[in-house]
């Protein structure tokens, strides 16, 4: 586990440097696929995105008072959870007057992954960051509105409140 | 089932392939496969990639309007089943194909039309102009026929000049 966060964080530096230096080689030879000739792989192209595990940061997206969480554990899966997955957190950042404290330990489900997730017909979805919303022991989301758009898989795993709350079903 | 377009080159995108990617304005965009994924994470404007539709209808070098395109619009009331009518649609979108093609095979032979032309018009002057880069400049002087044919002077008393030089 220590390895797959160090990979994902030398990933992470890898990307920004990338995106440093297209920035700057842009400007100087023009042409995006000069890059390799400098003898970056193209390993820099394809980030690997994975499950949400311990000590994965994720943002909250509902009104329940909460920036963004911690996830401690992820409930069924054992290299962690996915998308459409309950996961235990811990609330890193709130907002002054919310329903959840700074330090309270909540479950979320998992509505936007950056990890791509098989559609029934074949295809994948995945989205640009990885998001929570807040729910009770038995799955009743805290908040009373959700941002952003949530993916159908929510259907199946029965979390039909968030679905009626979101503003774009993707 | 739904037919889409790939966002990059707006080729279909049959079901069991390619990647969808929500951003989180809610904006969907779907890739047929990884190259038109990978074009887009580099941040490449379709309208300047060659080898894109989006490319092709902007310069005109495919047909941008016409009434084969009305049939393949989008709709979003579902239809009602009817055997006779999904028989006769399924009849009918081999004909548009086959009218659609037969149109762009016509668009692309208008674009070209000049072609043969202007081919022509290029290597008559490059004969003219250029011919130091075939054959070395002595080369032509020595053997006349390797030089365009030459319009005839008539230059009076040749015979006696020529002796003379010899």
């Amino acid at each position: 586990m220590a390895a797959c966060v160090a990979s994902k964080w030398s990933m992470a530096v890898s990307r920004s440097l990338l995106g440093n230096l297209s920035s700057n080689n842009l400007g100087s030879l023009g042409k995006p696929q000069d890059l390799t000739s400098l003898g970056y792989n193209g390993l820099f192209f394809q980030q690997l995105r994975t499950f949400i595990q311990m000590r994965t940061k994720l943002k909250v997206v509902d009104n329940s008072g909460a920036k963004w969480v911690r996830c401690i554990q992820a409930l069924k899966g054992r290299k962690g959870a996915r998308l459409g997955d309950t996961i235990i957190a811990s609330v890193q950042e709130a907002q002054p007057r919310g329903k959840v404290k700074k330090g309270e330990v909540v479950y979320g489900v998992v509505v936007r992954a950056a990890m791509p997730r098989g559609r029934c017909d074949g295809s994948e979805v995945k989205f640009d960051d990885n998001a929570v919303v807040l729910v009770n022991k038995q799955g009743e989301p805290i908040g009373t509105r959700v941002f952003g758009p949530v993916p159908h898989e929510l259907r199946k795993k029965k979390h039909l409140k968030i679905l009626t709350l979101a503003e774009h079903i993707a | 089932m739904r037919l889409e377009k790939c966002w990059f080159c707006s080729s279909t995108i049959y079901p069991g392939h390619g990647i969808q990617f929500v951003r989180n304005d809610a904006k969907i965009f779907r890739f047929c496969r990884s190259k038109c994924h990978k074009n887009f994470k580099m941040k490449r404007n379709p309208r300047k990639v060659k080898w894109t539709k989006a490319y092709r209808r902007l310069r005109g070098k495919d047909m941008t309007q016409d009434s084969t395109f009305e049939f393949e619009r989008k709709r979003n009331r579902p239809e009602r089943y009817d055997r006779n009518v999904t028989e006769e649609t399924l009849k009918a979108i081999k004909k548009i194909d086959k009218i659609r093609v037969a149109r762009e095979a016509r668009h692309h032979s208008m674009r070209m039309k000049g072609k043969k032309a202007m081919e022509r018009q290029a290597a008559a002057k490059e004969l003219e102009q250029d011919i130091h880069l075939v054959k070395a400049p002595l080369a032509l002087q020595e053997d006349p026929s390797l030089t365009l044919p030459k319009i005839k002077v008539k230059v009076s008393h040749p015979q006696a000049e020529n002796q003379m030089e010899e």
